[in-house]
C-alpha cells in the first residue's frame, strides 16, 4: 500500500491529485472545526458582500460565509458522491467481466437488459428510483448508483471481451478453475485500469448529479450547504454575486480534476509494467 | 567497385531511464552489388536495430555514437528528410517480417502498388496500373489484375508476403532489407517466398541484407552471414562454411542448437497401454444462427491415440486445426466425438472432472499470454497446487525443477525473459503431475538456442516424471528428434499418423513429402 502510494506520487499528476485529494480530505475531516464562521450564520449587514477579508470568498443571500459553507458542505458532498461512484462502478464492473466471462446467449440477456435500462437518462433514472424511494441523500446515492452501473458495465464488457480471449484465461478454464476465481482473481484485475479511470471521471459526474437531485428538492435539503445546492441557491443571483456561483463550482471543478489526476496516477501505478 | 552498401565501425546506443544501453557495438560489413549477406543473431541481438537505422527510422531515444552508414556513393547519415523520401522504396527497399501488418487495411492492395511506382517512377496513373499487374504476375500471384482490386483482409498472408516483395522490387531498387521475412509464414508458404526471392535476385541482381535468427534458413539464401551476438559482429564467412566449420563458440552455440532430424535425443520405447484415445473429433466454432449455418467444423472426424509416457508429434501448416485439436482436449472448445481416458468416455467439456484436469495439462504457445500479468510467479504456481492438491511450500521445488531460482516466486511475469517464462508455464503444468501435457506450439516464439534448452527440459522432465506429451507444432526438424509418432495435419483432415523409423520411407502421404521438402535442412 506504501509501495503505491510512493509510486503514485512520484509522478506530477499523482502527486497534484494526490494534494488536491488530501486538501478536500481535510475538509471534509476538520471542515467544521477549521471554518471561520458557522456555515449558517446569517449576517443582514454581509448580504452579497464581495469576497474581501471579512469573507474570503464572499457572502450569499443572506451573509452566509461562503467559505465556511464550502468547508462545511465537503462532508456532504464528496463523500456522497465517492460512495455512489464506487457502488455503481463495482456493480457495473462485476456485471461487465461476468457477461464477458459467460459468453453466448447468457451474454446476450444480460447486455441487452443493460442496454434497456441505459437507454433511460441518467437523470431521469435517478429521479425515478427517488420517486420511488423517497426523498433524501442516502437514496440519491443508490439513485446515482443504479444510474451509473450499466454504462460501468458497458465499458468493462468490452475490455473484458479481450482479456476473455487471454491464454491465461484458457489456461484456468482448462485448469478447472471455478468461475468466480475466474472473474475475480483472472479477470478483473486486468480489466481495473479502465474502470480506475471511468470511475475517477464518474465522480464529478456524481458530484454534478448529486447537486442537480439537490436542486430538484429529492436530495440534500436545504438549508444544508451541499455544493450543489450551493451552485443551485446562487444561480438567481448571478449578476448580482457571481462569487456565490463561482466559488461552489470551482469547487466541484476541482474536485473533479483531483479525482482525474489520481486516476492517471494510480493507472500508472498500477500496472505492474511500469517498474522497469 | 564501391559496396552497394557500407557499414563502417557502427555504434548505436539507446537511451533509457537506467542510461545508455549499448545496443550496436563497432560493426563493418560491406555488400557488394548484387550479393545477399545473411545477417543471424538472438532475439536482442540488435539485427532489428540496424535495419532501422539504414532506413533512418531510429527511435528518438536512439543515439549514433560512431560509424557511418553508405549506400553506394551516398550517407546515408547525412540527408534529410526531403533527400530521405527519395531514398526509401526508390534505392533502398525494405521487406517486413508480419505481411499483416505491413499493408493499410483500407487501401485496395493496387493502391499500395502503384503508390511507390507513381511516387518514384514518375510513370502516369495508367502505366503505374499496368507495370503493377506485370509486377504482381512476376512474383507468381495468380489473377493479379483481380488482386489489385482486393483488400489485404481479402488475401492470404503468403500472399500479403508475395505483394510486399513484388512492391519491394517494383522500383529496382539497389538493396532491400529482408527483416525475418518468413517468420511469420507456415513452412510451405515460407520455402516458397524463398524460392521466388531467389528467382527475382536472379534476374533483377539486386543487393540484400537478409536479417533472420533461423541459421539453417540464412545460409541457404545468402552468399556470405554475418553472426550479430549482443550487439556485436562475432563471425562473417561464406554460407556453405560458416555451418560446417563455425570458428567462434557463440556460432558453434547457434549451429549446435538448430534441430537436425537425424540426431534423435530420445531413444527409449513407450509402453503399450493406452493413455488418452480420441475417435471422430470434429471441433465447432460458433453456432448456427438465426439466419444461416454454423460454419463447418475445424476438424474431420480426428482419432487419434496417445500412449503412457509417448512422445506423439502433431504437425500442419497454420490453420490446419491442430491447435483445435488441443483445445477440445482440454474443453476449451465445442467438439463432438469420444475422447476415452482412464477408462472413462467424455463426450464434452462437462464430463471432464478434476480428474481429468488434473492428469491433461497444456502449455500454450505465446508465454506472455499464458501468464496472468498482475499475478507474481508464486501466484501463478499456487493455483495448481491449491486446485489439486499440494502445499505452497512446493514452489521452490517447481522453480528448481525448471532450472530457476526461488527468488523468481517474487517477481512479475514480464520482469522474465520468453524463454523464463515459458519455463514457469511447463512449471504449472508439471505441478499438477499430469499425465499427459499438450504443448502448443511452445517454443514457436522463441530463440533456436532457447529452444534447445526447452526441448531439453521438457525431455528432462519426461525422464523423470514419465509424462506423455502431445506436442504441437510447425517444426518438422524438431519433432523428428523428439517424437515417437508423428501425426499430419491438413485442412482439418489428418493426412498421416506414422512412427517415426516410417518417416523417411516412401509410402507417406504427398502432402508430408511436401512438408518435409519445405523444412529447412541445414546445409553441410
Amino acid at each position: 500500500m506504501i509501495e503505491l502510494l510512493i509510486r503514485l506520487v512520484r509522478r506530477p499528476q499523482g502527486l497534484v491529485g494526490v494534494a488536491l485529494l488530501a486538501l478536500i480530505a481535510i475538509a471534509c475531516l476538520f471542515g467544521p472545526a477549521l471554518a471561520p464562521y458557522a456555515p449558517e450564520k446569517i449576517d443582514f449587514l454581509g448580504r452579497f458582500r464581495p469576497p474581501g477579508w471579512q469573507n474570503w470568498l464572499g457572502a450569499d443571500q443572506f451573509g452566509r460565509d461562503i467559505l465556511s459553507r464550502l468547508m462545511v458542505g465537503a462532508r456532504s458532498t464528496v463523500p456522497m458522491a465517492l460512495v455512489a461512484t464506487f457502488v455503481g462502478s463495482a456493480a457495473g464492473a462485476i456485471i461487465g467481466v461476468g457477461s464477458a466471462y459467460l459468453g453466448g446467449r447468457t451474454d446476450e440477456a444480460i447486455m441487452r437488459t443493460n442496454d434497456a435500462v441505459m437507454a433511460i437518462p441518467g437523470l431521469l433514472m435517478a429521479l425515478l428510483l427517488v420517486s420511488t424511494l423517497g426523498n433524501g441523500a442516502g437514496n440519491a446515492v443508490v439513485a446515482i448508483a443504479v444510474a451509473f452501473a450499466p454504462g460501468m458495465a458497458r465499458v468493462t464488457r468490452s475490455v473484458a471481451l479481450n482479456i476473455r480471449n487471454q491464454d491465461y484465461v484458457k489456461a484456468a478454464i482448462a485448469r478447472g478453475e471455478s468461475a468466480v476465481w475466474i472473474i475475480f482473481r483472472e479477470m478483473l484485475p486486468n480489466v481495473m485500469a479502465p474502470i480506475v479511470i471511468e470511475s475517477t471521471i464518474r465522480v464529478s459526474f456524481a458530484v454534478m448529479l448529486f447537486a442537480t437531485l439537490s436542486f430538484l428538492g429529492v436530495g440534500a435539503q436545504p438549508p444544508a450547504s451541499e455544493w450543489g445546492l450551493m451552485v443551485a441557491d446562487a444561480r438567481q443571483y448571478m449578476y448580482q454575486a457571481p462569487w456565490g456561483l463561482i466559488a461552489p463550482s470551482a469547487a466541484i471543478a476541482l474536485t473533479a480534476i483531483a479525482f482525474n489526476l489520481l486516476g492517471d496516477g494510480l493507472r500508472d501505478a498500477l500496472n505492474p509494467k511500469d517498474e522497469r | 567497385m564501391t559496396p552497394a552498401l557500407a557499414i563502417k565501425n557502427y555504434t548505436l546506443d539507446y537511451v533509457t531511464a537506467a542510461g545508455p544501453v549499448r545496443v550496436l557495438h563497432d560493426i563493418s560489413l560491406e555488400i557488394a552489388p548484387g550479393e545477399v549477406l545473411g545477417l543471424v543473431g538472438e532475439s536482442g541481438s540488435g539485427k532489428s536495430s540496424l535495419a532501422w537505422a539504414l532506413m533512418r527510422h531510429l527511435p528518438d531515444n536512439a543515439r549514433e555514437i560512431a560509424g557511418s552508414l553508405r549506400l553506394s556513393d551516398t550517407d546515408l547519415q547525412r540527408l534529410g528528410p526531403r533527400e530521405l523520401t527519395k531514398i526509401r522504396g526508390r534505392r533502398l527497399g525494405m521487406v517486413f517480417q508480419d505481411p499483416s501488418t505491413a499493408l493499410n487495411p483500407t487501401l485496395s492492395i493496387g493502391r499500395q502498388v502503384t503508390e511507390t511506382l507513381l511516387q518514384h517512377r514518375g510513370l502516369s496513373q495508367r502505366e503505374a496500373n499496368a507495370l503493377a499487374v506485370d509486377l504482381l504476375g512476376h512474383v507468381e500471384l495468380r489473377d493479379p489484375a483481380a488482386i489489385m482490386r482486393r483488400y489485404p483482409h481479402e488475401i492470404s498472408g503468403g500472399e500479403k508476403q508475395r505483394v510486399i516483395i513484388a512492391t519491394a522490387f517494383g522500383c529496382r531498387p539497389d538493396v532491400i532489407l529482408f527483416d525475418e521475412p518468413t517468420t511469420a509464414l507456415d513452412v510451405i508458404t515460407g520455402a516458397r517466398i524463398l524460392a521466388l526471392f531467389a528467382r527475382l535476385r536472379e534476374e533483377t541482381g539486386v543487393a540484400a541484407l537478409y536479417i533472420s535468427h533461423d541459421l539453417a534458413l540464412v545460409t541457404r539464401v545468402a552468399d556470405r552471414v554475418a553472426v550479430l551476438k549482443r550487439g556485436r559482429l562475432v563471425e562473417e564467412a561464406p554460407a556453405a562454411d560458416i555451418f560446417r566449420a563455425p570458428r567462434h563458440a557463440d556460432t558453434k552455440a547457434l549451429v549446435q542448437a538448430v534441430p537436425r532430424p537425424e540426431r534423435r535425443l530420445v531413444h527409449d520405447k513407450p509402453g503399450d497401454d493406452v493413455l488418452l484415445a480420441a475417435s471422430d473429433i470434429e471441433v465447432h466454432y460458433g453456432r448456427a444462427k438465426l439466419f444461416g449455418d454454423a460454419p463447418p467444423p475445424a476438424t474431420r472426424r480426428i482419432g487419434l491415440d496417445v500412449r503412457a509416457g509417448e512422445i506423439l508429434g502433431l504437425v500442419g501448416e497454420s490453420g490446419s486445426g491442430k491447435s483445435s485439436m488441443a483445445r477440445a482436449l482440454t474443453g476449451l472448445a465445442r467438439f463432438s466425438g469420444k475422447v476415452r481416458f482412464d477408462n472413462r468416455v467424455i463426450t464434452g467439456a462437462r464430463d471432464m472432472n478434476a480428474a481429468y484436469r488434473r492428469d491433461v495439462q497444456i502449455i500454450f504457445q505465446h508465454p506472455d499470454a499464458s501468464l496472468n500479468p498482475r499475478h507474481k510467479v508464486g501466484e501463478i504456481l499456487s493455483r495448481p497446487l491449491k486446485l489439486y492438491g499440494g502445499s505452497a511450500a512446493e514452489i521452490p521445488r517447481l522453480l528448481e525443477q525448471v532450472r530457476l531460482p526461488d527468488s523468481y516466486a517474487r517477481r512479475w511475469p514480464h520482469q522474465l525473459s520468453g524463454g523464463e517464462k515459458q519455463r514457469v508455464a511447463i512449471a504449472r503444468a508439471f505441478a499438477a503431475r499430469p499425465k499427459l501435457v499438450i504443448c502448443d506450439e511452445i517454443t514457436a516464439p522463441l530463440d533456436v538456442s532457447v529452444q534447445a534448452q526447452i526441448i531439453e527440459l521438457l525431455l528432462a522432465l519426461r525422464a523423470a516424471t514419465g509424462t506423455a506429451f502431445l506436442f504441437i507444432t510447425h517444426d518438422l526438424n524438431l519433432i523428428r528428434q523428439i517424437a515417437h509418432r508423428i501425426a499430419v495435419m491438413r485442412q482439418g483432415e489428418m493426412v498421416d499418423l506414422l512412427p517415426i523409423e516410417d518417416f523417411d520411407a516412401d509410402h507417406v502421404h504427398p502432402y508430408t513429402s511436401e512438408l518435409m521438402a519445405a523444412s529447412p535442412v541445414p546445409v553441410g
